[in-house]
Protein backbone atom coordinates (compact mmCIF):
# COMPACT_ATOMS: atom_id res chain seq x y z
CA UNK A 1 0.00 0.00 0.00
CA UNK A 2 1.24 3.62 -0.87
CA UNK A 3 2.79 5.02 2.38
CA UNK A 4 0.66 7.80 2.17
CA UNK A 5 -2.62 6.40 2.00
CA UNK A 6 -1.40 4.22 4.70
CA UNK A 7 -0.77 7.58 6.92
CA UNK A 8 -4.25 8.84 5.72
CA UNK A 9 -6.06 5.86 6.93
CA UNK A 10 -3.71 4.81 9.71
CA UNK A 11 -6.43 5.56 12.39
CA UNK A 12 -9.49 3.95 10.87
CA UNK A 13 -8.56 0.20 11.44
CA UNK A 14 -7.27 0.78 14.77
CA UNK A 15 -10.53 3.12 15.69
CA UNK A 16 -12.99 0.67 13.89
CA UNK A 17 -12.94 -1.98 17.16
CA UNK A 18 -14.09 1.16 19.80
CA UNK A 19 -16.66 2.40 17.05
CA UNK A 20 -18.14 -0.96 17.09
CA UNK A 21 -18.34 -1.59 20.57
CA UNK A 22 -20.14 1.81 21.28
CA UNK A 23 -22.62 1.42 19.12
CA UNK A 24 -23.26 -2.84 20.15
CA UNK A 25 -23.29 -1.32 23.83
CA UNK A 26 -25.86 1.69 22.86
CA UNK A 27 -27.85 -1.31 21.44
CA UNK A 28 -27.13 -3.24 24.21
CA UNK A 29 -28.29 -0.80 26.97
CA UNK A 30 -31.28 -0.29 25.08
CA UNK A 31 -31.98 -4.22 24.89
CA UNK A 32 -31.16 -4.73 28.39
CA UNK A 33 -34.05 -2.39 29.56
CA UNK A 34 -36.28 -3.77 27.38
CA UNK A 35 -35.85 -7.15 28.41
CA UNK A 36 -35.70 -6.12 31.85
CA UNK A 37 -39.16 -4.32 31.04
CA UNK A 38 -40.30 -7.32 29.30
CA UNK A 39 -39.81 -9.59 32.68
CA UNK A 40 -41.47 -7.01 35.12
CA UNK A 41 -44.29 -7.28 33.01
CA UNK A 42 -44.64 -11.11 32.84
CA UNK A 43 -44.11 -11.32 36.70
CA UNK A 44 -46.66 -8.49 37.11
CA UNK A 45 -49.17 -9.65 34.68
CA UNK A 46 -49.36 -13.02 36.62
CA UNK A 47 -48.99 -11.32 40.06
CA UNK A 48 -51.94 -9.29 39.44
CA UNK A 49 -54.22 -12.27 38.11
CA UNK A 50 -53.23 -14.25 41.22
CA UNK A 51 -53.81 -11.48 43.69
CA UNK A 52 -57.50 -10.11 41.57
CA UNK A 53 -58.61 -14.33 42.21
CA UNK A 54 -57.34 -14.09 45.81
CA UNK A 55 -59.64 -10.40 46.29
CA UNK A 56 -62.32 -11.99 44.80
CA UNK A 57 -62.24 -15.51 46.96
CA UNK A 58 -61.57 -12.97 50.04
CA UNK A 59 -64.64 -10.34 49.30
CA UNK A 60 -66.92 -13.68 48.31
CA UNK A 61 -65.93 -15.17 51.56
CA UNK A 62 -66.77 -11.93 53.62
CA UNK A 63 -69.80 -11.40 51.95
CA UNK A 64 -71.55 -14.95 53.36
CA UNK B 1 -57.14 9.53 29.51
CA UNK B 2 -58.25 9.06 26.00
CA UNK B 3 -55.15 10.88 25.05
CA UNK B 4 -53.02 8.36 27.42
CA UNK B 5 -54.32 5.25 25.19
CA UNK B 6 -53.54 6.79 22.22
CA UNK B 7 -50.19 7.30 23.24
CA UNK B 8 -50.14 3.52 24.49
CA UNK B 9 -51.59 2.60 20.78
CA UNK B 10 -49.04 4.67 19.13
CA UNK B 11 -45.93 3.61 21.47
CA UNK B 12 -45.25 0.43 18.79
CA UNK B 13 -45.36 2.32 15.61
CA UNK B 14 -42.78 4.84 17.41
CA UNK B 15 -40.68 2.27 18.67
CA UNK B 16 -40.64 0.72 14.97
CA UNK B 17 -40.61 4.05 13.18
CA UNK B 18 -37.28 5.13 15.85
CA UNK B 19 -35.81 1.93 15.26
CA UNK B 20 -35.81 1.98 11.56
CA UNK B 21 -34.65 6.04 11.66
CA UNK B 22 -31.38 5.22 13.24
CA UNK B 23 -30.77 2.09 11.14
CA UNK B 24 -30.69 4.57 8.59
CA UNK B 25 -28.62 7.48 10.58
CA UNK B 26 -26.11 4.61 11.28
CA UNK B 27 -26.11 2.59 7.66
CA UNK B 28 -25.93 6.45 6.17
CA UNK B 29 -22.72 7.13 9.14
CA UNK B 30 -21.17 4.25 7.41
CA UNK B 31 -20.98 4.57 4.05
CA UNK B 32 -22.17 7.87 2.42
CA UNK B 33 -20.64 10.61 5.50
CA UNK B 34 -17.47 11.34 4.57
CA UNK B 35 -14.65 10.44 7.39
CA UNK B 36 -13.50 14.14 9.64
CA UNK B 37 -10.28 15.33 9.05
CA UNK B 38 -7.60 14.54 11.63
CA UNK B 39 -3.62 15.48 12.31
CA UNK B 40 -1.80 16.39 9.30
CA UNK B 41 -0.23 14.56 7.44
CA UNK B 42 3.50 14.53 6.60
CA UNK B 43 3.28 15.29 3.30
CA UNK B 44 -0.41 15.74 0.90
CA UNK B 45 -1.84 13.13 -1.01
CA UNK B 46 -4.68 12.96 -3.73
CA UNK B 47 -7.44 10.73 -2.83
CA UNK B 48 -10.53 10.42 -5.70
CA UNK B 49 -9.47 13.78 -7.34
CA UNK B 50 -9.08 15.02 -4.03
CA UNK B 51 -6.23 16.89 -2.55
CA UNK B 52 -6.13 15.22 1.24
CA UNK B 53 -3.67 16.67 3.88
CA UNK B 54 -4.59 15.04 7.07
CA UNK B 55 -5.57 11.78 8.44
CA UNK B 56 -9.19 10.79 8.40
CA UNK B 57 -10.67 10.15 11.49
CA UNK B 58 -12.93 7.02 11.78
CA UNK B 59 -13.56 7.39 15.70
CA UNK B 60 -15.84 10.27 15.03
CA UNK B 61 -18.51 7.86 13.67
CA UNK B 62 -19.52 7.43 17.46
CA UNK B 63 -20.88 10.80 17.09
CA UNK B 64 -24.17 9.60 14.82
CA UNK B 65 -25.34 7.67 17.59
CA UNK B 66 -23.44 9.22 21.12
CA UNK B 67 -24.89 12.37 20.64
CA UNK B 68 -28.65 11.45 19.86
CA UNK B 69 -28.16 9.64 23.25
CA UNK B 70 -27.47 12.08 24.97
CA UNK B 71 -29.79 14.09 23.88
CA UNK B 72 -32.31 11.78 24.41
CA UNK B 73 -31.53 11.48 28.08
CA UNK B 74 -31.61 15.42 28.77
CA UNK B 75 -35.37 15.47 26.84
CA UNK B 76 -36.14 12.41 29.32
CA UNK B 77 -34.65 14.39 31.91
CA UNK B 78 -36.60 17.39 31.22
CA UNK B 79 -39.53 15.21 31.49
CA UNK B 80 -39.01 13.47 34.75
CA UNK B 81 -38.90 17.25 36.66
CA UNK B 82 -41.45 19.01 34.57
CA UNK B 83 -43.66 15.56 36.37
CA UNK B 84 -42.12 15.74 39.50
CA UNK B 85 -43.44 19.64 39.42
CA UNK B 86 -46.59 18.73 38.41
CA UNK B 87 -46.77 16.06 41.05
CA UNK B 88 -45.64 18.44 43.43
CA UNK B 89 -48.52 20.82 42.91
CA UNK B 90 -51.36 18.13 42.53
CA UNK B 91 -50.34 15.18 44.70
CA UNK B 92 -51.71 12.97 42.12
CA UNK B 93 -49.36 10.04 42.16
CA UNK B 94 -49.90 9.59 38.57
CA UNK B 95 -47.09 12.21 38.25
CA UNK B 96 -45.16 11.04 40.42
CA UNK B 97 -45.37 7.41 38.62
CA UNK B 98 -44.55 9.27 35.46
CA UNK B 99 -41.37 11.24 36.88
CA UNK B 100 -40.09 8.08 38.16
CA UNK B 101 -40.58 6.45 34.90
CA UNK B 102 -38.94 9.12 32.70
CA UNK B 103 -35.57 8.88 35.32
CA UNK B 104 -35.51 5.13 34.66
CA UNK B 105 -35.33 5.97 31.16
CA UNK B 106 -32.92 8.94 31.58
CA UNK B 107 -30.50 6.80 33.50
CA UNK B 108 -30.84 4.01 30.55
CA UNK B 109 -29.59 6.56 27.83
CA UNK B 110 -27.14 8.02 30.75
CA UNK B 111 -25.49 4.66 30.87
CA UNK B 112 -26.01 4.41 26.97
CA UNK B 113 -23.61 7.86 26.19
CA UNK B 114 -21.39 7.00 29.30
CA UNK B 115 -20.20 3.51 27.40
CA UNK B 116 -20.41 5.09 23.81
CA UNK B 117 -18.11 8.54 24.80
CA UNK B 118 -15.77 6.86 27.31
CA UNK B 119 -14.96 4.21 24.27
CA UNK B 120 -13.98 7.40 22.17
CA UNK B 121 -12.28 8.67 25.36
CA UNK B 122 -9.74 5.81 25.38
CA UNK B 123 -9.57 5.75 21.61
CA UNK B 124 -8.52 8.79 21.37
CA UNK B 125 -6.52 9.92 24.12
CA UNK B 126 -5.30 6.59 25.43
CA UNK B 127 -7.66 7.29 28.95
CA UNK B 128 -10.74 5.86 30.21
CA UNK B 129 -11.88 9.08 31.67
CA UNK B 130 -10.58 12.88 31.82
CA UNK B 131 -12.23 15.41 34.29
CA UNK B 132 -13.41 18.09 31.34
CA UNK B 133 -16.53 20.07 31.98
CA UNK B 134 -19.00 18.18 29.69
CA UNK B 135 -17.57 14.61 30.84
CA UNK B 136 -17.57 16.24 34.53
CA UNK B 137 -20.84 17.76 34.80
CA UNK B 138 -22.70 15.00 32.86
CA UNK B 139 -21.18 12.70 35.28
CA UNK B 140 -22.42 14.56 38.18
CA UNK B 141 -25.77 14.41 36.12
CA UNK B 142 -25.50 10.63 36.15
CA UNK B 143 -24.78 10.41 40.02
CA UNK B 144 -27.81 12.72 40.98
CA UNK B 145 -29.65 10.81 39.01
CA UNK B 146 -28.73 7.35 40.93
CA UNK B 147 -28.60 9.44 44.02
CA UNK B 148 -32.45 9.51 43.19
CA UNK B 149 -33.33 5.92 43.02
CA UNK B 150 -31.21 5.18 46.06
CA UNK B 151 -32.83 8.07 48.35
CA UNK B 152 -36.81 6.67 47.13
CA UNK B 153 -35.32 3.17 47.63
CA UNK B 154 -34.31 4.12 51.19
CA UNK B 155 -37.81 5.62 52.11
CA UNK B 156 -40.31 2.99 53.21
CA UNK B 157 -43.19 5.24 52.85
CA UNK B 158 -44.79 5.99 49.62
CA UNK B 159 -46.03 9.68 50.36
CA UNK B 160 -42.43 10.91 51.81
CA UNK B 161 -40.55 8.94 49.05
CA UNK B 162 -42.88 10.58 46.17
CA UNK B 163 -42.13 13.79 48.14
CA UNK B 164 -38.46 13.63 48.94
CA UNK B 165 -38.24 11.82 45.18
CA UNK B 166 -40.19 14.79 43.47
CA UNK B 167 -37.81 17.35 45.09
CA UNK B 168 -34.54 15.92 44.43
CA UNK B 169 -35.72 15.56 40.84
CA UNK B 170 -36.01 18.95 40.39
CA UNK B 171 -33.33 19.66 42.06
CA UNK B 172 -31.01 17.15 39.68
CA UNK B 173 -32.53 18.10 36.57
CA UNK B 174 -30.45 21.84 37.21
CA UNK B 175 -27.45 20.11 36.14
CA UNK B 176 -28.90 18.82 32.72
CA UNK B 177 -29.17 23.02 31.23
CA UNK B 178 -25.93 23.10 32.67
CA UNK B 179 -24.29 20.23 31.11
CA UNK B 180 -26.00 20.88 28.06
CA UNK B 181 -24.86 24.80 27.49
CA UNK B 182 -21.43 23.50 29.46
CA UNK B 183 -19.71 23.76 25.73
CA UNK B 184 -20.82 27.38 25.35
CA UNK B 185 -19.96 28.61 29.06
CA UNK B 186 -16.34 26.67 28.72
CA UNK B 187 -15.79 25.87 25.37
CA UNK B 188 -13.85 22.95 24.86
CA UNK B 189 -11.94 21.37 22.21
CA UNK B 190 -13.50 17.60 22.46
CA UNK B 191 -17.09 18.44 22.66
CA UNK B 192 -18.10 21.19 19.81
CA UNK B 193 -21.26 22.91 19.87
CA UNK B 194 -23.21 20.78 17.99
CA UNK B 195 -26.86 22.41 18.09
CA UNK B 196 -26.01 26.11 16.21
CA UNK B 197 -27.50 27.17 12.83
CA UNK B 198 -23.80 27.26 11.35
CA UNK B 199 -22.93 23.88 12.61
CA UNK B 200 -20.42 23.48 10.09
CA UNK B 201 -22.09 19.98 9.12
CA UNK B 202 -22.38 18.92 5.46
CA UNK B 203 -25.63 17.77 4.38
CA UNK B 204 -23.83 13.88 4.26
CA UNK B 205 -23.35 14.54 7.72
CA UNK B 206 -26.26 16.30 9.16
CA UNK B 207 -28.66 14.39 7.74
CA UNK B 208 -28.25 10.78 9.21
CA UNK B 209 -27.19 13.13 12.28
CA UNK B 210 -31.07 14.56 12.48
CA UNK B 211 -32.60 11.23 11.43
CA UNK B 212 -30.52 9.41 14.73
CA UNK B 213 -31.82 11.80 16.77
CA UNK B 214 -35.23 12.03 15.54
CA UNK B 215 -35.10 8.22 16.11
CA UNK B 216 -33.49 7.89 19.18
CA UNK B 217 -36.07 10.67 20.24
CA UNK B 218 -38.60 8.24 19.22
CA UNK B 219 -36.97 5.36 20.72
CA UNK B 220 -37.23 7.39 24.12
CA UNK B 221 -40.61 8.39 24.31
CA UNK B 222 -41.42 4.41 23.40
CA UNK B 223 -39.68 3.12 25.99
CA UNK B 224 -40.78 5.88 28.69
CA UNK B 225 -44.49 4.58 27.62
CA UNK B 226 -43.76 0.70 27.64
CA UNK B 227 -41.84 1.56 30.88
CA UNK B 228 -44.92 3.57 32.31
CA UNK B 229 -47.39 0.86 31.59
CA UNK B 230 -45.03 -1.71 33.10
CA UNK B 231 -44.75 0.82 35.96
CA UNK B 232 -48.71 1.21 36.44
CA UNK B 233 -49.30 -2.52 36.79
CA UNK B 234 -46.55 -2.72 39.22
CA UNK B 235 -48.24 -0.10 41.74
CA UNK B 236 -51.59 -2.13 41.23
CA UNK B 237 -50.07 -4.97 42.18
CA UNK B 238 -48.82 -3.08 45.68
CA UNK B 239 -52.00 -1.61 45.92
CA UNK B 240 -53.84 -4.92 45.69
CA UNK B 241 -51.79 -6.56 47.84
CA UNK B 242 -52.56 -3.84 50.14
CA UNK B 243 -56.62 -4.33 49.76
CA UNK B 244 -55.61 -8.18 50.60
CA UNK B 245 -54.02 -7.40 53.91
CA UNK B 246 -56.49 -5.19 55.26
CA UNK B 247 -59.16 -7.93 54.51
CA UNK B 248 -57.47 -10.50 55.68
CA UNK B 249 -56.74 -7.88 58.94
CA UNK B 250 -60.68 -7.23 59.13
CA UNK B 251 -61.25 -10.76 59.34
CA UNK B 252 -58.85 -11.44 62.26
CA UNK B 253 -60.32 -8.58 63.59
CA UNK B 254 -64.16 -9.77 63.29
CA UNK B 255 -63.09 -13.64 64.38
CA UNK B 256 -61.01 -11.94 67.21
CA UNK B 257 -64.16 -9.72 68.23
CA UNK B 258 -66.27 -13.06 67.86
CA UNK B 259 -64.28 -15.37 70.23
CA UNK B 260 -64.59 -12.57 72.47
CA UNK B 261 -68.76 -12.44 72.64
CA UNK B 262 -68.77 -16.21 73.28
CA UNK B 263 -66.73 -15.48 75.70
CA UNK B 264 -68.40 -12.81 77.40
CA UNK B 265 -71.95 -14.81 76.66
CA UNK B 266 -70.39 -17.71 78.66
CA UNK B 267 -69.24 -15.57 81.11
CA UNK B 268 -72.57 -14.01 81.60
CA UNK B 269 -74.27 -17.56 81.62
CA UNK B 270 -72.01 -18.41 84.41
CA UNK B 271 -73.07 -15.41 86.52
CA UNK B 272 -77.21 -16.63 86.39
CA UNK B 273 -78.70 -18.62 89.12
CA UNK B 274 -77.75 -22.21 88.58
CA UNK B 275 -75.06 -21.91 86.47
CA UNK B 276 -71.47 -22.21 87.16
CA UNK B 277 -68.88 -19.75 89.07
CA UNK B 278 -69.21 -16.23 88.67
CA UNK B 279 -66.13 -14.95 86.25
CA UNK B 280 -64.65 -11.41 86.67
CA UNK B 281 -65.39 -10.47 83.38
CA UNK B 282 -67.74 -7.85 85.01
CA UNK B 283 -66.70 -5.65 87.94
CA UNK B 284 -69.86 -6.56 89.67
CA UNK B 285 -68.91 -10.71 89.51
CA UNK B 286 -66.08 -9.96 91.89
CA UNK B 287 -68.32 -7.71 94.64
CA UNK B 288 -68.84 -9.83 97.60
CA UNK B 289 -72.58 -9.01 98.11
CA UNK B 290 -73.70 -9.89 94.36
CA UNK B 291 -71.29 -12.86 94.87
CA UNK B 292 -72.84 -13.91 98.00
CA UNK B 293 -76.26 -14.30 96.26
CA UNK B 294 -74.73 -16.43 93.66
CA UNK B 295 -74.68 -20.12 95.01
CA UNK B 296 -71.16 -21.40 93.83
CA UNK B 297 -71.79 -25.02 92.75
CA UNK B 298 -68.38 -27.34 93.35
CA UNK B 299 -67.71 -28.70 89.78
CA UNK B 300 -65.61 -26.24 88.73
CA UNK B 301 -65.92 -24.15 85.78
CA UNK B 302 -65.61 -24.63 82.55
CA UNK B 303 -64.82 -21.11 80.82
CA UNK B 304 -63.39 -22.05 77.15
CA UNK B 305 -60.50 -19.66 75.67
CA UNK B 306 -57.91 -19.87 73.57
CA UNK B 307 -55.88 -18.78 76.06
CA UNK B 308 -53.80 -21.19 77.99
CA UNK B 309 -54.31 -22.09 81.50
CA UNK B 310 -51.81 -22.49 84.14
CA UNK B 311 -52.06 -24.09 87.28
CA UNK B 312 -49.65 -21.29 88.76
CA UNK B 313 -53.08 -18.65 87.77
CA UNK B 314 -53.48 -15.72 89.33
CA UNK B 315 -56.87 -16.80 91.64
CA UNK B 316 -60.09 -14.70 90.81
CA UNK B 317 -62.90 -13.93 93.26
CA UNK B 318 -63.19 -15.19 97.31
CA UNK B 319 -61.80 -17.82 98.63
CA UNK B 320 -65.47 -19.84 98.15
CA UNK B 321 -65.48 -20.01 94.87
CA UNK B 322 -62.68 -22.00 92.85
CA UNK B 323 -59.98 -20.04 91.44
CA UNK B 324 -60.29 -19.49 87.49
CA UNK B 325 -57.44 -18.77 85.73
CA UNK B 326 -56.41 -16.61 82.71
CA UNK B 327 -52.88 -16.14 81.53
CA UNK B 328 -54.03 -14.95 78.24
CA UNK B 329 -54.07 -10.92 77.37
CA UNK B 330 -57.96 -11.44 77.29
CA UNK B 331 -59.15 -7.83 78.37
CA UNK B 332 -60.56 -9.52 81.67
CA UNK B 333 -61.42 -7.25 85.10
CA UNK B 334 -58.63 -6.57 87.39
CA UNK B 335 -58.60 -9.60 90.32
CA UNK B 336 -59.24 -8.29 93.61
CA UNK B 337 -58.66 -10.11 96.71
CA UNK B 338 -62.49 -10.25 99.18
Amino acid sequence: MDPILSEVYSTVLPAAPYVLAAYVGILLVLFAFVFSLWRKSKRTEADIDALRRALEERERNAGK
Amino acid sequence: MMREKLADRLVPALLAIGAVLTAIDVVWAFTVAPLVQGARLSEPAIIAGQVVTTKLLFSQKIFYLHVPVAVASFATMTAAAFFAARFLITRDRAHDRASRTAMQVTLVFIIATMVSGDLWTRFEWGVWWVWEPRLTTYFILMLLVIGYFILRNALDDPERSARFGAVFCIIAFIDAPISFLITRLVPSSVHPVVFRTDSGLPPAMLIPFLLGLFGMCMIAFGLYRYALRVNTAADEVEELKERLEELDASAQRAAADEALERLQARAAALVTPGSAVPVALDPSASDPATSAASPVPDDGVDVSYDAPVSNDAVAVGPATRPAVAFTGDAPLAPSKED
